[in-house]
């Protein structure tokens, strides 16, 4: 019996062992499993945190950089507005909402029907060709300098205004449109464009005077004169010719400079101006002895041109043509039609421009190396004015030209309507 | 008598106005000068000339003005005025050709005999 306990002790001895085991196990087990589960959701908590943390420094740099932007854009001089693709604003800086006198909240109308403008003439500017609307349609940037603000029912305020959209991905998603109070500097352009007028006004005055009176003596108004006399009296006469020039040029290089200048395009042909002009040199060209030939293709047709600039032109490189070439020489005068202009070829067989002074030729008081003893009378404005003028009208300007052989100055005039400057002043015949 | 065309000049620089009213004379007008809108307005009354050289800018009011009380005048509306000045402003031609001016000569462009050609041309020519 005793060894049946003995052994029943013993057997129970190895159970409660298996089972303390086992127990024990699945403590570790779990025990296990409880250290695993912790560590995996500490390691996330502790992942989350990182991420929120960085999240948080993320949103802390853009609202940093927002309030950088803004305060940027509160801080530029010029009023800046930008809007959605509609044209609806979306921002508005602290010079804008001043210079446009707004007091309500702006954001979301439409820029164009609350911020009204008007041209120099006092015409309304409809909702579509205002620069920012212009912009967001043409999908280009629209520079205006002529407009005007309408605030509180008044026109009172000149503006330079920029608009240019915003491209993305090809995708026109906004317009940013810039503008600028200009009305110091319209009030010294306008100071400028009349002292300009004035100060040749007053030029004019005594040389008219001198004009006249020389006219008259060799004229004979006031006694026959001798051959000497009048030969004095033409020097006279010639000499303040070139200075009415002068100041003619002066006053049409002043106002291309400023841009004042006006283009009023008509109907005109251009074979009759070189006609006229060619008669007005029939002096000059007979006492020279030059021989003048002319060529007016018979197609070319009539044009839309300011019919005073193109005179201008032409008589600037008439008048070149016969002032440099020598006695004997030739100067030509042709106009031919091309697709899309009109090209007018002045061509004489004088002194040329040498080939290292061909590219300043266009520049203001140039005057060429070759010529400057030879010819006396230049003041080297023609030709700068010339192509300025040239160029505002659509066209282009260029010559060919070999010292001692000859020169050939093109001028082309587009076909197309030129665009109607509103300019305030004409420029003056040379 | 009778048939002479009457010239008025409305110019203050005084060579000027002697030039004009040389040649004027030698070609059979009658010339008349004042140095000053007011005085230019009115003789105006006073002569009705056939024509009125205005120059623009005068001591006393510019050429605009003068034009605009001219053409407030009854008989002054139909008067015939040539502009003759050194200023050239193409917006001032553009306002003045609303008050009837048939032309608009820079005195400095042009040639003493020309003007007269000119004047010869409206009013037709003098009794010479």
């Amino acid at each position: 019996m005793l060894i049946n306990l003995m052994l029943a002790y013993s057997f129970k001895n190895i159970l409660d062992r298996q089972l303390s085991m086992l127990v024990g196990g699945a403590f570790l087990m779990q025990g296990l499993f409880l250290l695993l589960t912790a560590t995996y959701f500490s390691h996330t908590i502790k992942a989350a945190k990182k991420v929120t943390e960085e999240l948080e420094l993320a949103k802390i740099k853009i609202e940093t950089e927002k309030a950088k932007d803004e305060a940027l854009l509160n801080s530029i001089g010029d009023g800046v507005v930008a809007t959605d693709n509609t044209g609806a604003i979306i921002f508005i800086n602290k010079v804008a909402e001043e210079m446009l006198s707004w007091t309500g909240a702006v954001i979301g109308e439409k820029l164009g029907e609350i911020s009204l403008l008007t041209n120099a003439n006092g015409e309304h500017i409809s909702i579509e060709k205002h620069p920012l609307h212009l912009s967001l349609e043409t999908k280009k940037q629209v520079v205006t300098k002529d407009y005007r603000f309408v605030r509180e029912g008044k026109v009172d305020l000149a503006v330079y205004i920029s608009a240019t959209p915003v491209i993305l991905k090809d995708e026109v998603v906004g317009a940013i449109e810039v503008f600028r109070d200009i009305t110091k500097e319209k009030e010294i352009d306008q100071a400028k464009s009349e002292f300009v007028s004035l100060a040749s006004h007053q030029l004019r005055t005594p040389l008219s005077t001198v004009n006249w009176y020389t006219e008259m003596l060799l004229a004979g108004d006031a006694g026959k004169m001798n051959a000497e006399q009048k030969k004095y009296l033409r020097e006279i006469y010639d000499s303040n010719n070139r200075m009415i020039d002068l100041v003619n040029t002066l006053l049409n290089v002043s106002r291309i400079e400023m841009g004042t200048f006006k283009v009023k395009p008509e109907p005109i042909k251009i074979s009759e101006v070189i006609e006229s002009l060619l008669s007005e040199l029939s002096v000059q060209t007979s006492q020279h002895k030059l021989k003048v030939e002319k060529k007016f293709g018979k197609d070319v047709p009539t044009i839309n041109a300011d019919p005073s600039l193109i005179r201008i032109i032409i008589q600037n490189l008439l008048s070149n043509a016969v002032k440099y070439t020598p006695d004997g020489g030739k100067i030509s005068a042709e106009v031919m039609r091309r697709p899309h202009d009109v090209m007018i070829e002045i061509k004489d067989s004088g002194y040329g421009i040498p080939k290292n002074q061909q590219d300043k030729i266009f520049n203001k008081m140039f005057r060429a190396e070759n010529v400057k003893d030879k010819i006396t009378d230049g003041n080297g404005l023609g030709l700068y004015s010339t192509k300025a003028i040239v160029e505002q009208s659509g066209g282009k300007i260029w010559f060919e030209s070999e010292e001692n052989k000859g020169t050939s100055f093109f001028v082309t005039i587009p076909l197309t309507d030129p665009k109607k400057k509103i300019g305030k002043k004409n420029l003056s015949a040379f | 008598m009778k048939n002479t065309k009457k010239i008025l000049i409305v110019e203050d620089e005084k060579p000027i106005v002697e030039a004009l009213t040389i040649k004027l004379t030698k070609e059979g007008y009658e010339p008349h000068f004042a140095t000053t809108g007011e005085a230019g307005l009115a003789l105006t009354k006073d002569l009705h000339p056939d024509l009125i050289l205005l120059d623009f800018i005068l001591p006393d009011m510019d050429g605009l003005s003068f034009l605009k009380t001219l053409r407030l005048d009854k008989w002054g509306k139909s008067a015939q005025v040539l502009i003759l000045t050194n200023l050239s402003d193409g917006k001032i031609a553009d306002e003045v050709a609303e008050y009837g001016v048939f032309d608009y000569l820079i005195k400095a462009d042009w040639r003493l005999d020309d003007v007269v050609k000119k004047v010869k041309e409206k009013v037709g020519r003098g009794n010479k």
